[in-house]
């Protein structure tokens, strides 16, 4: 996505008392009122699914992944749509805060939480979102 | 694949989006809506109904690709009717027309674009159409849905120039005129 390799473009939400954020290339809308439709047997964090544009899209609600905390009080909640890999999938999040360029100097590897990868030097936590849902997926097989 | 990163590049690489990724924990879902576009078995045509002053119109579902609630337009200096202005949609410019002056209407659209522009009337909409050049929008006033129809109960003209229109469907209210979307724009 951009010119420069040691730079990296972030779309930032909030969730909770963090900011998070993920790769400006995955999002492609960002949905202001979602009303998804319930599945069935879905884990917790899955709320249902929603069409957009003829496409069933999962919502994923990541303040039930994340830890807890009351966002600020500016924060409009939206539903952010992102891609991994070839699928969509909807993620609910306390508020946008908008898009950041990082360069490798601001960004500290680790950060603690599982699906985390990086800390940036403003406290954006850069997110693995597809370690963050597979390991719920895992997590939330049916036992037999 | 999991556990802490321990350097920048692999953080960076596992951050950055591929196509070609895997997508483990997302449950299988058709990729298509529930409603398929084309019902097994049967050969019926998708038309978005919309009005324009005080006629019906439609066109095929397929070649729309959204629907805009009407906004104010950017202007272009010196544009000339039947091009209303210019909307961003999410980075790409797209340029918007009125469609009643092609169909030899009386232009329903109010000053939409410029200083001196008034809010849009609640039920217009922009159609948003997909051209060879990009896409594009069209003005109408209002959007009614979406009608399943037969193609034999679609009229449709018997040679000579058409007009842009594919045909006419009677219907018990108002007959809806089924026109092309790309000719409007051309």
């Amino acid at each position: 996505m951009s010119a420069q390799p040691q730079a990296v473009d972030v779309c930032a939400f909030w969730v909770g008392e963090a900011v998070y954020g993920i790769d400006v290339a995955r999002v492609d809308e960002i949905l202001p009122r979602v009303v998804p439709l319930p599945l069935a047997e879905a884990p917790p964090h899955v709320e249902g699914v929603v069409h957009v544009h003829g496409t069933a899209v999962p919502i994923v609600d990541l303040r039930r992944l994340l830890p807890a905390g009351s966002p600020p009080r500016t924060a409009k909640p939206k539903v952010i749509l992102a891609r991994i890999g070839r699928r969509r999938v909807g993620l609910r999040v306390d508020g946008m805060a908008g898009v950041r360029r990082y360069t490798v100097a601001e960004i500290r590897p680790g950060g603690g939480t599982p699906g985390v990868l990086a800390v940036t030097a403003d406290e954006c936590r850069l997110l693995d979102l597809r370690e963050l849902l597979a390991k719920r997926a895992a997590r939330a097989q049916p036992r037999l | 694949m999991s556990g802490a990163p321990a350097s920048v590049e692999e953080v960076l690489e596992r951050f950055r989006y591929r196509p070609d990724e895997e997508a483990p924990g997302l449950a299988e879902l058709p990729s298509s809506s529930v409603a398929p576009d084309r019902p097994a078995g049967t050969d019926e045509l998708q038309l978005l109904n919309f009005g324009l002053g005080p006629g019906e119109y439609a066109v095929a579902l397929g070649t729309v690709t959204e629907i805009l609630r009407a906004r104010t337009l950017t202007e272009i200096p010196r544009a000339r009717p039947p091009l209303l202005g210019v909307l961003n949609l999410r980075g790409t410019i797209t340029p918007v027309y009125d469609p009643a002056l092609r169909l030899g209407l009386p232009s329903t659209v109010p000053p939409c674009a410029g200083p001196g522009c008034e809010r849009p009337p609640r039920p217009a909409r922009i159609l948003v159409v997909r051209t060879a050049l990009g896409p594009a929008g069209l003005w109408v006033d209002r959007v009614r849905g979406v009608q399943r129809v037969a193609p034999g109960t679609l009229e449709r003209p018997r040679g000579g120039p058409t007009g842009g229109v594919i045909g006419v469907l009677q219907a018990a209210e108002a007959s809806v005129t089924v026109v092309d979307p790309e000719w409007l724009l051309r």
